[in-house]
C-alpha cells in the first residue's frame, strides 16, 4: 500500500454495499443424485461448485458476496434427480437473473469422466431462491 | 487443495459436503487476498480437491498447527449448529492450495473419506 492510498483508508468513510438485509443470503447446491457418488466424492465436487461460484459472486455481485460471507456464508445442499433436472433448474434461475456454476467432473475417480455433478446457485437471498429450490429434498 | 473431515461426528453426506465447501471457499478466498499466483495456478490446473478423512478433533488440531508452520494456508471450519451438531464443533479442516509437496508431506497417512 502507498503513503497516499493509506492516509486515505484512515480518512475516507467506510465504503456502502447495496446490501440487502444479510440474514437471508445463502447459496444452494444441487447434487446430481443419479450418479451415486461416495460421500467425500460429493463433498470434493459441491466444493468445487461453492469455490467457482465464490469467486464468480466476487466478479459479478461483490455487493451480495459481501452480505452473504458476513451472515456467516449460509450454504444448503439438496438433492437434484439427473442432469436434465440440473439444467433445466439453470435455466429457471438464470431467467430469474441468478447466479450459478455448474460442475462437470474430470472423471479420475468413481464416475464417468464429463458427468455433471452440481449445481450451485446464489449466493443470493432466500425470497428468489425459494421459488426455484423448495420443492427439493435435503441431502 | 485437501479438505479433512472428522470421522467421528457421523456426518450426512449433505451436511459433510456443505462442511466442506465452507472449508474451500474460505481457504480460495484467503488465497485470493494473499497467494493470488497459487490460486491461479490451482485454478487453471482443475482446482483439484482431496476429501480425506481423520479419527477425532485432537488429531484435526495438531494437523492444522503442522500445516501452519509449514505456511499453508489452512482454515478450520467451525459449525454454527442449526443442525445435526452442537453449535462451535470443529468440523473440517481445509489446507490449501498449495504445493502439493508439502501438502502430501502432511496428509500423505490419511484415507480418502
Amino acid at each position: 500500500m502507498g503513503l497516499r492510498s493509506f492516509i486515505h483508508s484512515l480518512t475516507a468513510p467506510p465504503f456502502r454495499h447495496q446490501t440487502v438485509s444479510d440474514q437471508d443470503v445463502k447459496m444452494v447446491l444441487v447434487v446430481n443424485n443419479e450418479l451415486k457418488m461416495g460421500k467425500g466424492k460429493i463433498a470434493a465436487q459441491v466444493g468445487h461448485a461453492a469455490v467457482s461460484l465464490t469467486l464468480k459472486c466476487g466478479k459479478e455481485a461483490p455487493g451480495l458476496l459481501e452480505s452473504w460471507l458476513r451472515s456467516g456464508q449460509k450454504k444448503i445442499c439438496v438433492k437434484g434427480d439427473n442432469a436434465e433436472h440440473l439444467l433445466k433448474l439453470e435455466k429457471l434461475a438464470s431467467a430469474k437473473g441468478l447466479l450459478s456454476a455448474k460442475i462437470h467432473d474430470a472423471g479420475h475417480t468413481q464416475i464417468p469422466s464429463g458427468s455433471l455433478t452440481v449445481l450451485a446457485l446464489g449466493p443470493d437471498t432466500k425470497s428468489l431462491l425459494s421459488n426455484i429450490t423448495d420443492d427439493l429434498k435435503l441431502l | 487443495m485437501v479438505l479433512i473431515a472428522r470421522k467421528d461426528l457421523k456426518l450426512s453426506a449433505g451436511k459433510l459436503a456443505v462442511q466442506c465447501s465452507h472449508a474451500a471457499t474460505s481457504c480460495a478466498l484467503a488465497a485470493s487476498k494473499s497467494e493470488k499466483r497459487i490460486l491461479e495456478r490451482w485454478k487453471n490446473d482443475g482446482a483439484r480437491k482431496i476429501c480425506l478423512q481423520i479419527e477425532d478433533l485432537s488429531s484435526l488440531q495438531r494437523l492444522a498447527g503442522q500445516a501452519q508452520s509449514a505456511n499453508l494456508i489452512t482454515h478450520l471450519v467451525k459449525d454454527a449448529g442449526h443442525t445435526e451438531i452442537p453449535s462451535g464443533t470443529i468440523t473440517v479442516l481445509g489446507i490449501g492450495p498449495g504445493p502439493r509437496r508439502s501438502i502430501d508431506a502432511l496428509v500423505q497417512d490419511l484415507k480418502p473419506y
